[in-house]
């Protein structure tokens, strides 16, 4: 079965896509407040040496994400 | 708090981390700063104090920096709480909103929310140069007018247009009735809750009104029925916090977002920026946390090698205005107390500050570069398995300086539990206040050899003493992770910012602070407790010292002693009677399995308050000038030497056994690096963490730990 979302971790390194949505209110407040919007273009650029968090940039900044801040932000397919 | 005239108005430095906030401070305040202290507040904030063209003064409060009024961490939530309440006494009169222009879109969120407050605001657009450089084009007569507030495009690092943001401030603060259109429309429910919530708490401004609705659990200003009040509102109105917050947030940016394409023309983007090429580098799966270490490394190296020489001026300044002061002064005890109390504690502070400040110095230029975002990324994963957040990698760096600012820099910790845990374990690093303790005991115990033919046995258990107090943070860590529970969401979410020459100015005043806090505070305490312990080891109890001096002199006599020896027995006997040998000698019981002595006992007591004090203790106890302790000293003189000799032939009283074996040595190093012997830092935990209580715990837990952890030691050595 095809998934319906896709979400930041998805994402190769050097890939973008659009941000669409989240998924959770509380990280959605915290990301919005900080400048991830809906419709904004996501680069993934590399993960973090450990794992566990994603380097990425969103409409040209760059920000520290852990998975499930990652997770919550939802892609266009 | 009524306004006099003697009060100055209050502006405030308003704006999201990175916009230059502090530069701009610095540039208007100078050296004219402090860390606030404002009547019954207790996080500081740091004001400033700047003079109007007219002479009038003007008192500038510089914000921890914020993306929004709707925040994570107690950094941000003492923006919300302060412009909640106009009551408190930090609530501006203006404010100075900070936003760096290359990437103003972003840093608008928090302009328009202060907007809907209604009070006088300019906006200063920061990083012209850089702007400039990108080929940035600003229309900014026109974003003023549409955002209808004054705007002034400024370098905070060149100075560029300074002189027009301080005409402008003082503008601010003539009498003005102009109230602006609100920028954000209440939604219907949003719009009652507010409604109802001004007219139970005579509120004139609905959108601080709305604060409220938001915040009201955890505002520090609401009593109890306060919070039942609008609890009840919120709950009848169906009030949805969360997701009147998103919804808010991105109606607010829908609305700027085109005025910023109005009045900003962007240049494309480059592709490969030099932050992006240095980040391949050093945030890179290998090379990242190998350059991390490596780092470190050369960082304490430097600090080692480079504090040295600094560290000798100040001892041999100091030694020898004491033997001037000895020789010069009448011999008297008020003379004594000057030497022996005053200066060497005044030695005993100053000796540190080379270390603190190059520490500090070091640290300060990896933040201001903005490396340190980086170091909390690539971190991140592994301090969350002990508990602790990506964050806490800067405070744990910071407590090998000084444990009292690193603590404060947990602030940045939205999770309760994650800060508690970065406030409990900082303390187990291995302060600056340490080093001094850790090389005379090394000296005494591990013999110069070299192992292999190139590494130092020396250096070696120095780096094990670092390494152990890095193990014991990271266990209890791991402990409390187990131990705590909280369901408060934890997030790591962090700009990381453009890679950036150090502003030198930023980087001197942030040193100056920190040093000149250490020494005031930190300083206080280890002054006061050289007085006392001069005084405890000067005086004893009843005539038990004309006693003492008497029956010295007669042993003296009768083992026909010269003048120096007999004078050194008479030291020594007197100190044995004195209050200090009477404290030593009643704890000697608890410490006698780990192998001390009373005298290391009193040496004990006096460091509790500060560790720095142990080596002091010891040079008055084994009958050292304090011209001769000499002991923070690497370099292999003979006052070293003479006190190791008399430290080497301590011998029990009972058993005569020498005290100083291999294994009381490498206990008591063990116990120092575990051991919670600093009143500062208990009080900066107290006041962080709200209570008595954790500190408390802190200090039995610690402590506990460095008894058992000394007390294996000298089990297994001996
Ligand atoms: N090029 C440039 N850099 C600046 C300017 N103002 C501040 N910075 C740098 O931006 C970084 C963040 O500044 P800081 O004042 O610490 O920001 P804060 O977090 O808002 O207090 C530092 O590296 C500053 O040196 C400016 O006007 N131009």
């Amino acid at each position: 079965m095809q998934r319906r979302y896709r979400s930041i971790p998805d994402l190769k390194t050097n890939e973008s896509a659009r941000a669409l949505s989240f998924s959770d209110a509380a990280l959605a407040c915290k990301l919005t407040a900080m400048g991830v919007l809906p419709g904004a273009r996501v680069e993934m650029v590399r993960q973090s040496p450990f794992g566990n968090a994603y380097y990425v940039k969103v409409d040209g900044v760059r920000l520290a994400l852990r998975k499930e801040e990652a997770d919550s932000i939802l892609i266009e397919v | 708090m009524k306004e006099g005239a003697t009060i100055p108005p209050k502006i405030a430095l308003i704006g999201n981390p990175n916009s230059g906030k502090s530069t701009i401070f610095n540039q208007l305040t100078g050296l004219r700063q402090k860390t606030g202290n404002f009547p019954g507040v207790t996080v500081d904030i740091k004001e400033g104090h700047f003079k109007c063209s007219d002479g009038s003064e003007v008192m500038l409060i510089d914000f921890p920096g914020t993306y929004s009024f709707y925040p994570s961490s107690s950094d941000e939530k003492l923006v919300s709480a302060v412009l909640a309440n106009p009551k408190d006494p930090r609530f501006p009169d203006a404010i100075v909103y900070i936003a760096d222009v290359t990437c103003l879109e972003k840093h608008l969120l928090l302009l328009t929310q202060l907007l809907d407050l209604q009070l006088p605001i300019l906006m200063a657009l920061n990083m012209a140069d850089t702007a400039s450089e990108l080929g940035i084009k600003i229309n900014v007569v026109k974003l003023s007018e549409e955002l209808g507030i004054p705007v002034v495009l400024v370098s905070g690092r060149t100075g560029e247009q300074m002189p027009k943001l301080t005409t402008e401030l003082e503008k601010l603060l003539l009498p003005n009735q102009n109230t602006r259109k609100p920028f954000y429309d209440l939604n219907p429910v949003e719009k009652q809750v507010s409604e109802a919530i001004r007219l139970n708490f005579n509120e004139e401004n609905p959108y601080r009104a709305l604060q409220l609705a938001h915040h009201f659990s955890w505002l520090p200003f609401l009593n109890e029925a306060e919070k039942a009040t609008i609890a009840t509102i919120v709950d009848t109105k169906n009030f949805q916090s969360l997701r009147y917050q998103v919804d808010e947030t991105l109606d607010r940016f829908d609305r700027f977002t085109p005025l910023v394409h109005r009045t900003i023309l962007q240049p494309p983007a480059v592709a490969k920026t030099p932050t992006d090429r240095i980040d391949a580098v050093f945030t890179h799966r290998w090379a990242g946390p190998v350059l991390f270490f490596a780092t470190m490394l050369l960082l304490f190296q430097a600090i080692f090698e480079w504090s040295v020489y600094p560290m000798d001026w100040i001892e041999s300044g100091f030694s020898t205005l004491n033997e001037f002061l000895q020789t010069s002064l009448p011999a008297h005890w008020t003379t004594e107390l000057l030497t022996d109390g005053i200066l060497t504690g005044l030695a005993g502070i100053l000796v540190f500050v080379p270390q603190i400040a190059l520490l500090f110095l070091l640290i300060t230029i990896l933040e201001e570069v903005g490396y340190m975002a980086r170091v909390v990324f690539m971190f991140d994963r592994t301090m969350r398995r002990f508990g602790m957040n990506g964050r806490s990698v800067v405070a744990l760096i910071g407590g090998s300086a000084c444990a009292v600012p690193a603590i404060m820099s947990s602030r940045t910790i939205g999770n309760w539990k994650e800060r508690l845990i970065t406030v409990m374990v900082t303390p187990f690093i291995s302060c600056s206040a340490r080093i001094p303790v850790y090389l005379v005991l090394i000296g005494l115990a591990v013999p110069k050899v070299k192992i292999g033919g190139f590494l130092s046995a020396q250096t070696l258990v120095f780096g094990a003493m670092y390494a152990l107090g890095v193990i014991a943070a990271f266990l209890t860590g791991y402990a409390m992770k187990r131990w705590l529970r909280t369901r408060e969401p934890s997030f790591l979410a962090i700009e990381l910012p453009v890679y950036r020459v150090p502003y030198w100015k930023n980087v001197w005043l942030t040193v100056w602070e920190k040093v000149s806090a250490f020494v005031v505070g930190a300083g206080k305490i280890i002054l006061i407790v050289s007085i006392a312990l001069w005084a405890l080891s000067r005086f004893g109890p009843g005539d038990a010292m004309a006693t003492a001096t008497a029956d010295a002199e007669k042993e003296a006599a009768a083992l026909n002693l010269d003048a120096i020896h007999q004078e050194d027995l008479i030291k020594q006997r007197q100190l044995e009677a004195s209050w200090a040998g009477q404290m030593g000698k009643a704890i000697e019981p608890a410490i006698r399995p780990l192998g001390y002595d009373w005298k290391i006992g009193i040496a004990l007591l006096t460091s509790f308050a500060a560790r720095e004090v142990f080596t002091g203790t010891l040079a008055v106890l084994y009958n050292m000038g304090s011209a001769e302790a000499d002991i923070n000293d690497r370099s292999d003189n003979e006052a070293k030497a003479t006190m190791r000799q008399k430290m080497q032939r301590e011998t029990f009283r009972d058993s005569g056994k020498p005290v100083y074996s291999l294994a009381t040595a490498l206990s008591l190093l063990v116990f120092y690096a575990l051991a919670m012997q600093c009143m500062s830092t208990l009080a900066v935990v107290s006041r962080e963490t709200g209570s008595w209580k954790w500190a408390f715990f802190q200090f039995l837990f610690m402590s506990g730990l460095a008894y058992l952890a000394a007390w294996l030691v000298q089990v297994v050595f001996a």
